[in-house]
């Protein structure tokens, strides 16, 4: 066997890894603090790709900016979706389920007509489509500007729920809500700014994911479901994704090295179902308080 | 008296006479596409009405009911598709497209008709009983058990898609002549197909309505209330939910056999996420508590689809979403129980005597 | 003679934290034991160990002669054990009377469910016990309406309906009025004819009332256990819980 030819797939499966994880970091917010299962965080992705899309070619705006803008007009949209129907149906996450579902149609078939179903496609800076060579092995800038976007996103929210107040009041919403009400925390602002900032992550890795791919009102459809297999794996907690995308991601490339993408998606699916037979709480679970 | 909605004879008398206006339908529609069409709303409703036993009663929200839907589809698939190979051209034309030169073993089977329908609902059955068996033994439950079902429904659709030499890919297969059953030809467009799909769908229902009735039911429905405390009375709540899940699972899988009895065509369309997910859409807009309203949701969505689809093609998808919307935040029980409500007024007034119309729910006895 | 129910050595840790710390106890076939001790003392963990709620670090539990140690709840549940709540679990959305039904589980065997309509002797049975739990008005009522007695006496009567041979009754007269309370207590007592029960109470009049036996747990052991006089005459009793109590 090829040894340069397998160190290059373990160098792509940190890249898809990072992939993974960009795609499941909202989702893990969103689930792990608010409880809110997000069908609609794929199309969360969608309109983070669309955003970029149009502030590039309608106002010009630089790659590099549309990302950070990404974020801001799908967080915007996040909190009115929060406070219009989200709001009222925590502490029902199967109902959080469905409703969401049906906002992702919304969301999809919207878009669709404002933008038609042709693929749009984003355009990174020309030093982004150039590769980096390792010696024996090579990677396009873009996705090492993927990890980067990704670790900066993982460390900013770490750095927001652990060295911050925001953080700690959405910890002590997270264990028991009553409690955290009675030290006059307002949690129904805390799932509102969380539910948001979720979004708003999604937004990023649609202006990332839009370089990556072509850019399709149906887009969000193929991340959604690895994005909860992450959260699921993970437990719900953000070190829970970060490992389970790393080695999901890592698994993924090679099980691709010795069969093909589409095979290899299909071991890790099987192997997830596995691995939750065992550990139904996921890798790192967070308590939860019952009767 | 109580409410006219909950009485066990006026529900029975109710479905009674639903089915029979449906089995009178042949007598009154002469255009063969119709009435194929109208078959393939069996197939719907059917699928509503294991949605609707499996979450409904069951508690159990199952967004992968494309699998059991999927293979049984698959399984009859290749059945006709065998049948229509002979002795001297064993292998179906997609294969030897693929460069296969000889008959997968897992084909093998199928050339035999009865052999083939009975893998069609006994390998989705089994798949069911042995991966419900797992989830529910591991206390995966709620929306976890969900995911999951979403996970392997995606897994499902992908080994489809990539194995294409043997289950056609993207293409999927195409049984090149109608099923034939003991040397008769079932043609799609006949009424003999609308009828075959009704009394399936009759048995299953009535199946359906008799589990809920069952002490089996009964348990059922205490797990979807509370699983924790009904473990403490002695029950296997692992087992109660794997049944419900298999016998949900085996509704659909009858119900994909009867799809591509119908149209003569699978693809891994029937496993795409979005269309299990439609399937909850019916029966949550129905009403998930009702088998007959979770059917009547079906047809409502897959009629509207088909009828306004064309005029409002471009904004169907919103309506639909918005209307689902609608449901999940203030009618969470669907619009059976809108009927209900209305029964129970006309019960707490005295002196009223209701018609027992519209569709039944089975919940609550007494 | 042995204990119906016998506790050997059991430890439960979450964590670095004891919870139970080597405790033992054996309740005699037939009588009514009162587990009593301060907040935290863990009880209700012993109540959660004994019925597999959670499975504990060490020791054993033995149950008429067979271990049932780490098995399954309903696995426990089928070898006669009935359990009340601290909180009041009953199925909210079923009726009073669906509840009963469920709670009558002679059969429990999902398969052999699915055929089963009618079930022999449940009529009797229900009458019976909704009578004794002053039910027989509610019975079409969804049992989510309840006021809170009616919710204990509902979940009292399940158990009953249950027919274990052991009862666990974790503070069943929380919420019950004077006379309520007297009520619980008679029956307890009728009880004790066909059953064995263990109660814990805070209510130390109303364990004076019914307990044959009485066992204060501390910080996760075994403190003491005798009759009430006995208890009511310790030292260490008196400093770490009666003491407390009378204080308060």
């Amino acid at each position: 066997m090829d040894i340069g030819s397998l160190l290059n797939a373990l160098i792509l499966g940190v890249s898809i890894a990072s992939i993974w994880l960009i795609a499941a970091l909202g989702l893990t917010i969103i689930y792990g603090a608010a409880g809110v299962i997000n069908m609609a965080h794929g199309e969360f992705i969608m309109l983070g790709a669309y955003s970029s899309y149009m502030l590039q070619y309608y106002f010009g705006l630089p790659y590099l900016l549309c990302i950070p803008a990404s974020f801001v007009i799908v967080a915007a949209v996040g909190l009115v979706l929060e406070r219009g129907l989200i709001q009222y149906l925590y502490n029902r996450p199967l109902d959080t389920l469905l409703a969401t579902y049906g906002v992702s149609l919304v969301l999809m078939q919207g878009v669709r007509l404002i933008f038609g179903s042709d693929p749009k496609y984003l355009a990174a800076p020309a030093l982004f489509s150039s590769n980096i060579s390792l010696g024996f092995a090579s990677v396009s800038t873009f996705r090492v500007v993927i990890l980067l976007v990704t670790a900066l996103c993982v460390l900013g929210i770490w750095l927001l729920f652990y060295k911050t107040r925001f953080g700690v009041q959405v910890r002590a919403v997270m264990q028991n809500k009553e409690m955290a009400a009675s030290f006059g925390i307002n949690s129904s602002r805390i799932y509102m700014m969380t539910f948001a900032l979720g979004a708003g992550l999604a937004g990023v890795a649609g202006s990332l994911f839009g370089v990556l791919a072509i850019v399709l009102p149906t887009m969000g459809a193929s991340y959604v479901v690895q994005a909860f297999l992450m959260v699921v794996t993970g437990g719900g907690s953000l070190a829970g994704t970060v490992v389970a995308s790393g080695v999901t991601g890592q698994l993924q490339s090679v099980f691709a090295f010795f069969s093909n993408d589409t095979f290899a998606r299909f071991l890790i699916f099987v192997l997830i179902v596995v691995f939750l037979r065992f550990r139904p709480q996921g890798l790192f679970a967070q308590a939860g308080a019952r009767r | 008296m109580g409410n006219l909605y909950h009485n066990k004879t006026a529900q029975w008398l109710v479905y009674a006479a639903f089915f029979i206006g449906l089995a009178l339908i042949p007598s009154f529609v002469d255009d063969a596409f119709l009435l194929n069409q109208l078959a393939t709303y069996g197939v719907y409703g059917m699928l509503a009405l294991s949605i609707s036993l499996c979450w409904g009663f069951g508690g159990i929200l199952n967004l992968g009911q494309g699998i059991a839907f999927g293979l049984g589809a698959y399984g009859m698939a290749m059945t006709m598709q065998m049948q229509s190979q002979s002795e001297s051209n064993p292998i179906p034309p997609f294969m030897l497209n693929n460069s296969l030169d000889a008959l997968p073993w897992f084909w093998e089977p199928f050339s035999n008709t009865a052999a083939g329908l009975f893998l069609a609902i006994a390998v989705p059955t089994l798949f069911c009983a042995i991966f419900g068996g797992i989830m529910f033994r591991a206390r995966v439950s709620g929306p976890f058990f969900a995911i999951m079902t979403l996970a392997m429904l995606s897994a499902f659709y992908t080994i489809i898609l990539d194995r294409q030499p043997y289950t056609g890919g993207v293409n999927g297969i195409t049984p090149p002549s109608a099923l034939q059953i003991a040397g008769v030809e079932i043609d799609p467009y006949s009424s003999t197909a609308y009828l075959t799909v009704l009394g399936i769908l009759v048995v299953a229902t009535v199946v359906a309505k008799l589990i809920t009735q069952s002490s089996f039911g009964l348990v059922t429905q205490a797990i979807r209330d509370d699983a924790e405390r009904v473990r403490f009375l002695g029950y296997s709540v692992a087992g109660y939910e794997t049944m419900i899940y298999t016998v949900s699972g085996m509704i659909a899988a009858f119900a994909g056999c009867c799809l591509v009895m119908l149209v003569q065509y699978v693809s891994p369309a029937q496993m795409d996420v979005s269309f299990s997910l439609s399937m909850v859409i019916w029966a949550a807009i129905g009403g998930r508590l009702s088998l007959l309203g979770s059917m009547c949701g079906a047809f409502l969505i897959m009629g509207a689809q088909s009828y306004l689809g064309d005029t409002f093609l471009a904004t169907w998808l919103l309506i639909l979403g918005g209307f689902f919307i609608i449901v999940v935040r203030f009618l969470p029980n669907g619009l059976a129980s809108l009927l209900e409500s209305a029964l129970g007024l006309l019960a707490s007034k005295p002196k009223t005597s209701a018609e027992p119309n519209g569709d039944a729910k089975p919940v609550p006895a007494e | 003679m042995p204990g119906l129910l016998e506790i050997h050595n059991l430890s439960k840790s979450f964590d670095a934290t004891k919870v139970i710390n080597d405790f033992s106890m054996e309740v005699v076939e037939g009588t009514l034991c009162c587990l009593v001790g301060p907040n935290g003392a863990g009880k209700t963990t012993t109540m959660d160990l004994v019925t597999g709620r959670i499975k504990p670090t060490s020791g054993k539990v033995i149950f008429a002669g067979e271990d049932i140690t780490a098995k399954h709840e309903h696995v426990i549940a089928r070898a006669g054990i009935g359990r009340k709540f601290q909180v009041p679990a009953v199925l909210r959305d079923l009726t009073v009377r669906q509840n009963l039904e469920v709670a009558y589980s002679r059969q429990t065997n999902p398969f052999w469910n699915l055929f089963k309509f009618r079930k022999a002797g449940l009529k009797e049975k229900l009458d019976e016990i909704a009578t004794l739990g002053g039910l027989s008005g509610r019975l079409n009522e969804r049992a989510g309406i309840l006021s809170h007695g009616e919710t204990q006496w509902l979940e009292i009567s399940m158990v009953l309906m249950q027919e274990p041979r052991l009862l666990l009754m974790d503070e069943p007269i929380a919420g019950m009025t004077e006379g309520e309370i007297e009520k619980t207590a008679r029956i307890f007592k009728d009880l004790r004819k066909t059953a064995t029960l263990i109660v814990v109470e805070h209510d130390m009049g109303f364990v004076r009332e019914i307990a044959d036996v009485v066992t204060v747990m501390h910080m996760g052991s075994l403190l003491a256990t005798g009759t009430i006089s006995e208890i009511e005459a310790d030292a260490r009793v008196r400093d770490v819980y009666l003491g407390e109590k009378e204080a308060a």
